[in-house]
């Protein structure tokens, strides 16, 4: 008997080879960490990470981490690099909608889901069965955001100061929309480059036109740069700000007092806690990375959390994580996921506001399944 | 061994081409492929900025804006309104060439860095015209779905079919730019590019150049810009930002000034090296930092300065001089009349109504203490500036206010105070630049260059380089270039000023054999004891007044001159 153990053990080695080859898997995560949203992307980039962290037992998946910078040609290379690389059954894709755009083509050629945070809302306008949004994206985000102002707050005189990027015109068409809806329209709105070194010209102009609440959907560092110089104005009326506000590194670029009065939308607050499991989730993030985690990183972890139950249950494929994806329900640490056939899978959104006395918002209100997708 | 190692930077260059072509043929992946079609298409778009850039001289930040151009008119184009490449590649091209045609003639007149500037602002501009109109653009989010390169019905895949496309295309361009850079076109710009003055002076319309180098580089940006959204099938504008035009002005610093080798090998060195470390994740960036910084160290004059100094190019032999033909000049009377010359500048009165006449196989001297006008007589009758005043006749045609390019066809050459030689050219080249205006080509350029160059006993310079040139053999070369044109009016500035007795004596030998030949020669000089002897008249000028002409011999025995400019005791 000792002496078949070595044949029994080449056997089942030789046996075993074959299957060790079918379950290569790989899921590359393609995100900016460089330039001007490499806090955003970074964020991406250790949700995924934490995601894949131990993710199914006896399976080593490959998570190679690519830089796509900011420029859509950096990010198509990056897929094609990427999907190079073999046993991929879906990628972590940029939250920079012109890069997403760029990568849906060559995407849908490979058959390869992209499973992102991004939400510029025309990535899921294409047709591409592709990708999947893990992030609210505008249509929900700007719902929440304006319904708190008008519903909550009973503000009806908003000025709008948005950025002249992608995110920006996006987020400002839908806010027009619902605040038009809400038979509450803008006194005031006009875009600012995100390279602007001075918002007091844009503030003060806001302010003349007599608004009862300035309503913010610029990116990270404009946001507390324009929330400084509020500050120093002895600004009165609130802010109700985009979903850059929420992120700990933007609270970060503040004093707490800089912040008494200041709200904003977001898919989720994970240092805000709200649940043992998102408190773990927190405790993981900063043992990991020794950083907060933000809505992003949460995001992307539940995508990609999706992504592996579906490996768990089988998927082998690209085709079948993807299937997986569009017809599955999962029920994730920031919300309950499902797509609504165009692969927005985020239907849910929150108002966090800050005290004055710390750098942790205080979720104030939720709006759950705000476009009824989930059953 | 010298000719063996002339002849290694071709080869070096073929082998290195024969090399590329195989790895895309034989070896590359998908992935390596769409790398090599990306630094294509930045190959194209900086083979046309070292025509602007490198030959010209013209540091343009709107060639970013050209590429972002040429990118805009195909993915509207092709996503908006279905056009296919047929009609979006010659629009993407022509777009771009008629924004640098309207921006070019008001913002070339501006020199340096307000050039570069003001092509910055034009750069700002087209950039937030994508950013701001949404309709037609896409706005921020820019448009996707632009279709890919259909050729004659067959829709080109990516991959090595797009690669090899791109790259047919950059050996297209790139035999196009090495033909304008080896040129009448090219050495025109690179005289512009080192001294506008001197090449205005030799009869190359400055202006005319530089809007032909804009234009020409557009194209290319254009033709660059339009490859690219075929390569991502979504133009955003990213196409247009800044970064765009500091990787074009990067890959022609790093590649080589002004080569066409050098924007294929800068694009593809720069497109490559992030991609070799980008799996070092934020810390690729130092590494590729520290690289290029190392390369442009090892490599100041760029890859190919760097191939030039290990393997030298083959010396050309040189040409057959032929003397150029003599111009037909209208009839018989002065060559030039000066009537009533007057120029200030602000309140200082340079020239005040100067009034003379140069006859045909004459030799005039302009004296006159310094700061009495004599080289802003030269500039007015030059073109260099402009009369406030007066009338200039040259071979009986007025001339003043004319630019200075048409009055040196008009039959006029000038050599400098201060020497116009660019010292990287070699002596043949910067006589031949004389003959651009005239001749059709730079061979028989050349030729003449030569003859004007023997016929001053300097033949044998032809190949040194003209910052190697002592003074004297400089000044020579000065007079050969003024000669080479066949002027009927010289004008020499100072031309004696650090010679010795006997480069002078030589160099009057050859201003005489000039005269004999019926050229008018004007001599401004402080060397009476060069000048007098020389001259068969003398003019001379205090405080931007005539105060004496006539013979030389009279000039020591005038006492207004004596007293203004000679001093007690010369008489």
């Amino acid at each position: 008997m000792a002496s078949a153990l070595p044949l029994i053990g080449l056997l089942l080695a030789h046996a075993a080879a074959p299957v060790r080859a079918e379950e290569d898997i790989s899921i590359p995560v393609l995100v900016p960490v460089t330039g001007f949203l490499s806090l955003e992307g970074t964020s991406q980039r250790n949700g995924a990470l934490l995601a894949l962290k131990d993710a199914v037992p006896g399976l080593t998946i490959r998570s190679d981490v690519i830089d796509t910078g900011t420029s859509p040609e950096a990010a198509v290379t990056a897929l094609e690099r990427a999907a190079g690389g073999g046993g991929v059954v879906a990628v972590g894709a940029s939250m920079l909608g012109t890069q997403m755009l760029a990568m849906l083509p060559l995407a849908e050629e490979y058959g390869l889901p992209l499973v992102t945070v991004s939400g510029t809302a025309s990535i899921t306008e294409q047709g591409n069965p592709w990708v999947f949004r893990f992030f609210p994206g505008d249509a929900v985000t700007k719902e929440a955001h304006a319904r708190y102002v008008v519903e909550e707050l009973g503000k009806r005189r908003a000025a709008v100061i948005y950025q002249t990027t992608a995110y920006g015109q996006s987020g400002k068409a839908h806010l027009d929309t619902v605040l038009k809806r809400l038979g509450a329209e803008p006194v005031f709105a006009e875009g600012v480059d995100p390279t602007a070194k001075d918002l007091l010209p844009v503030l003060t102009k806001a302010l003349a036109a007599g608004p009862d609440v300035l309503i913010l959907h610029l990116h990270s560092g404009p946001t507390a740069l324009f929330l400084r110089q509020a500050a120093a104005q002895g600004l009165t009326i609130p802010v109700v700000a985009g979903s850059a506000m929420h992120q700990p590194s933007t609270a970060a670029l503040l004093e707490p007092a800089e912040l008494k009065g200041v709200c904003a939308e977001t898919a989720a607050s994970p240092v805000s806690g709200g649940s043992p499991e998102m408190e773990a989730f927190t405790e993981a993030y900063r043992r990991e990375f020794k950083a907060e985690p933000d809505a992003f990183a949460l995001g992307q972890y539940d995508g990609t959390r999706m992504v592996l139950e579906a490996v768990k249950a089988g998927a082998r494929t690209p085709q079948a994580v993807r299937d997986a994806l569009a017809g599955g329900t999962h029920k994730g640490l920031a919300m309950t996921y499902r797509s609504d056939g165009k692969g927005n899978m985020a239907h849910s959104a929150v108002i966090v506001c800050y005290d004055g006395a710390s750098r942790v918002p205080k979720l104030a209100k939720r709006y759950d399944n705000v476009t009824g997708v989930v059953p | 061994m010298r000719d063996l190692r002339s002849l290694g930077q071709p080869l070096l260059l073929a082998s290195g081409a024969l090399a590329l072509t195989s790895y895309a043929l034989l070896y590359a992946s998908p992935y390596e492929l769409r790398v090599l079609t990306v630094a294509g298409v930045y190959a194209l778009a900086v083979t046309g900025f070292q025509i602007v850039f490198g030959l010209a001289g013209a540091l343009s930040l709107a060639h970013g804006a050209f590429f972002g151009l040429g990118a805009y008119a195909t993915g509207i184009l092709g996503s908006r309104y279905g056009l296919g490449f047929a009609a979006t590649f010659p629009l993407s091209l022509l777009l771009p060439l008629v924004v640098a045609l309207l921006v070019g003639l008001p913002v070339l007149r501006l020199e340096s860095h307000y050039f570069a500037l003001a092509t910055l602002g034009v750069a700002q501009v087209v950039l937030l015209l994508a950013v701001n109109l949404p309709d037609l653009t896409g706005g921020a989010n820019g448009l996707p779905g632009v279709p890919g390169v259909v050729l004659f019905g067959w829709a080109v895949p990516r991959g090595l079919p797009l690669a090899a496309l791109v790259w047919g295309m950059v050996a297209f361009g790139g035999l196009l730019a090495w033909r304008v850079a080896r040129g009448r076109l090219g050495r025109a710009l690179v005289l512009v590019r080192d001294d506008p003055l001197a090449a205005a002076a030799l009869g190359l319309d400055v202006g005319r150049l530089r809007l032909a180098a804009f234009a020409l580089s557009a194209v290319f940006a254009g033709a660059a810009g339009a490859l690219s959204v075929h390569t991502q099938r979504v133009v955003s504008p990213e196409v247009l930002e800044f970064p765009v035009m500091v990787s074009v002005l990067t890959m022609a610093v790093v590649g080589g000034r002004g080569r066409v080798a050098g924007a294929i090998l800068g694009a593809l060195l720069l497109i490559h090296l992030p991609e070799w470390f980008r799996a070092l994740e934020r810390s690729y960036l130092i590494v590729y930092g520290v690289a290029l910084l190392a390369a442009v160290i090892a490599a100041p004059q760029g890859l190919t300065g760097l191939l030039d100094r290990l393997l030298p190019p083959r010396d050309r032999a040189p040409p057959r001089p032929v003397p150029p033909a003599e111009p037909a000049r209208s009839g018989p009377g002065p060559a030039l009349v000066v009537r009533g010359l007057a120029k200030s500048f602000g309140g200082v009165r340079a020239v005040d109504g100067v009034s003379f006449a140069l006859e045909p196989g004459a030799i005039t001297g302009l004296i006159g203490p310094n700061g009495s006008g004599k080289t802003t007589v030269i500039n007015l009758l030059s073109g260099l500036e402009r009369p406030d005043a007066g009338t200039v006749e040259l071979f009986g045609t007025e001339t003043a206010g004319w630019r200075p390019d048409r009055i040196a066809r008009a039959g006029l050459a000038r050599t400098f105070q201060s020497g116009a030689l660019p010292d990287g050219a070699t002596v043949l080249e910067a006589v031949a630049a004389a003959r651009l205006a005239e001749d059709p080509g730079l061979v028989p350029a050349e030729a003449h260059a030569l003859w004007a160059l023997e016929r001053l006993g300097a033949g044998g310079l032809a190949g040194r380089l003209c910052g190697d040139l002592p003074a004297a053999l400089r000044r020579r070369v000065e007079l050969a270039r003024a000669l080479a044109r066949r002027p009927g009016l010289l004008l020499l500035d100072e031309p004696a000023a650090g010679l010795t007795d006997a480069e002078k004596a030589d160099l009057a030998g050859h201003l005489r054999a000039a005269a004999a030949e019926g050229t008018a020669v004007l001599v401004v000089e402080h060397d009476m004891g060069f000048l007098l002897p020389l001259a068969g008249r003398v003019l001379c000028l205090d405080q931007g007044r005539l105060l004496y002409e006539g013979p030389p011999e009279g000039v020591r025995r005038d006492p207004a001159v004596v007293a203004a400019y000679l001093g007690e005791g010369t008489a």
